[in-house]
This record gives structure tokens, C-alpha cells and sequence, in this order.
């Protein structure tokens, strides 16, 4: 007597090789690759069902198990895009620490850098002018702000109003 | 009244023939799938920016992924802008080829399984190792990409 070999299964092979490949393709795309694991599981249940149903009944395995072994894989790319964002956000923990570190190395130079500076501060309004000089000595500096506090400036309210006020900043190096 | 109360015998043979043919299925429904691609690339604008799958990896991490600006760069190819495609994502190039070329050996691997009914176990063969390798040089970057991410994570 001749085997008889019907399709059952054939198209839940099909509909699993189908969403498997699908899968594949989207789990190895980042930007899409973790949503991938919900074809990956689909094709998952379809090529089992199919593959239960195909050795009840003798019919032929191939697109089934084809189908089955694509979905693994490709759930388990889709899986593993989480070990790329797990990486990616490590490195993003650790930049702030060191733009943090870099900002304050740079603040420690600048400081040490003023601290032999001259420094003169013109302020010219209406042909007004005012002239402010200091240098590292703290005292000069303490005079200077005495200076400023006992009413040698504009007050700030009109600087604000004022457009054509124009501050000249010069940092002159103490040789 | 029996035109259109039941299906001709062609039909009917049709019918049987693609559902005994399950690589016929595949690649009819695979060219579906890469038009609507296509499809999806011409509709959404890059001016308008109005596309709307968002990538996943940057809102989690807050960072760019390696496929950010695929989108983009396939509606710029569809439009023959393949410069800025190149500005978008470097990839994006390659991978639209990648599903174009898959288009055209879908209709050729379909008419030659047709056509030559001795040959389908080899062509399904090379059809399956063709494709393969053009997808691992497409998407070569991203699976790189991958291997990265796991090797530095253990």
C-alpha cells in the first residue's frame, strides 16, 4: 500500500516561515529590533502548532521546522538588541561624570590663569566713562569694590536702559 | 448565474496548484511586504518628518542608534535625493538595495519555478544561499553592531 501524505500543517508552515523571516529582518535593525520578539514569538506558536499537527497526521516538516529555526534565531537577535542598549547606556552613565570633571579642570585653569592677571573693565555711556583696574592683590581688589559700592558707576537700572553702553573686558598678564 | 455563484475550473486549479506550492505564497507575499516598503518610504515625507515608527534604542538610551535616519534616507532615495539619503544614514543605501534586489528575485525566482518544474529543489537551494549572502553584506553594520554590543557586555 502506497503512504498517503496530506498538507495538514502546510499552512501554519507557511504563515511561520513568513513571520519568522519578517522577524529576522526586524531584530537585526536597532531601531526596531526589541519589538521584533512579538513575530518572533508568533512564528514561534505557529510553527509548534504546525509541527504537532504535521507529525499526528505524517505530512511533510520542512517549511515548519525552516520556520521554527528562523523564529529562534531571530528572537534571540531581537533579545540581544537589549545588550546593545544595555552598552550604549553605560557609556551615556558615564558622560556626565566626565564632562563634570572636564568643566572643572577647565574652571581650575581659568582660575589660575586670573590669579596673575591684570584686569581692566571700561565702561563707556553718553560719553561717560568709568575705568575699573584691578590686579591679584586682594587688597587693590577690595579698594576697587569699595570704589564701585561708593557710587563711581551708573546705577544698574540705567545700563539696562541704555543701548549704547559698551563694557570692554581686557585680561592683561603679569610679567 | 453559475459565473458568479461558483469559482471557474481555472480558478479552481490555480487555487490548488499555489496551495500545494508554498514557495510560490512566500514570494508573492515577500514582494507584497517590500512594496508596501516602498510604498511606506513614498508617502511619509523627509520635509514633513511626519514618520511614525519611532526608534525604540533612543528612547531607552537616549542615544542615536546605528539605524536611526533609515527612514529617512529611504524616502530621499525613493526621490532620487541619494546624497542626503547618504547624510541620513550611511546604510541606508545599501539596504534599500538590499529589498530592491529582493523584489526582482522574487518575480525571477517565481517565473523560473514555473518554468523549469525540474529544477525547483536546486533553485530553491540557491535561492536560500543568494539571498542569505545578500542580506550579511546589506546588513552587515547592524550585525556587527550586534556582536559589539554583546561581546562588551559579558
Amino acid at each position: 500500500m502506497e503512504e498517503v501524505k496530506n498538507n495538514t500543517g502546510q499552512s501554519l508552515g507557511i504563515a511561520a516561515l513568513i513571520t519568522a523571516i519578517i522577524t529576522f529582518v526586524l531584530a537585526v535593525i536597532p531601531c526596531v529590533g526589541l519589538i521584533a520578539i512579538i513575530p518572533g514569538i508568533i512564528a514561534l506558536v505557529l510553527a509548534t502548532v504546525g509541527l504537532s499537527q504535521a507529525s499526528r497526521n505524517n505530512s511533510p516538516r520542512g517549511v515548519l521546522i525552516a520556520g521554527l529555526i528562523i523564529a529562534i534565531i531571530g528572537s534571540m537577535i531581537s533579545v540581544s538588541q537589549i545588550f546593545v542598549a544595555g552598552k550604549i547606556a553605560q557609556k551615556a552613565d558615564r558622560w556626565p561624570n566626565n564632562i563634570h570633571n572636564i568643566i572643572k579642570d577647565v574652571q581650575d585653569n581659568v582660575t589660575k590663569e586670573i590669579e596673575d592677571a591684570n584686569v581692566s573693565i571700561k565702561v563707556e555711556s553718553n560719553g561717560e566713562k568709568v575705568e575699573i583696574n584691578t590686579n591679584s592683590n586682594k587688597k587693590d581688589q577690595e579698594k576697587t569694590l569699595e570704589n564701585l559700592e561708593g557710587g563711581k558707576t551708573l546705577k544698574p537700572d540705567s545700563i539696562q536702559k541704555n543701548d549704547s553702553i559698551k563694557k570692554h573686558v581686557t585680561i592683561r598678564k603679569k610679567k | 448565474m453559475l459565473l458568479f455563484g461558483r469559482k471557474s475550473n481555472n480558478e479552481q486549479n490555480r487555487e490548488v496548484r499555489l496551495r500545494k506550492e508554498p514557495y510560490l505564497i512566500i514570494n508573492i507575499f515577500f514582494a507584497g511586504v517590500i512594496l508596501l516598503i516602498f510604498a511606506y518610504s513614498g508617502i511619509f515625507s523627509p520635509v514633513r518628518d511626519n514618520y511614525p515608527v519611532a526608534c525604540i534604542h533612543e528612547k531607552l538610551t537616549g542615544e542615536p542608534c546605528i539605524s536611526c535616519g533609515l527612514s529617512h534616507s529611504f524616502s530621499l532615495i525613493v526621490r532620487g535625493r541619494v546624497d542626503e539619503a547618504y547624510q541620513w544614514n550611511p546604510y541606508g543605501m545599501r539596504i534599500f538595495l538590499f529589498f530592491a534586489s529582493q523584489l526582482v528575485l522574487r518575480a525571477a525566482f517565481s517565473i523560473f519555478y514555473l518554468k523549469y518544474p525540474d529544477t525547483r529543489r536546486q533553485l530553491i537551494i540557491v535561492d536560500c544561499f543568494g539571498s542569505g549572502i545578500i542580506f550579511l553584506m546589506a546588513f552587515w553594520p547592524f550585525i556587527a553592531n550586534i556582536g559589539k554590543g554583546i561581546l562588551f557586555n559579558m
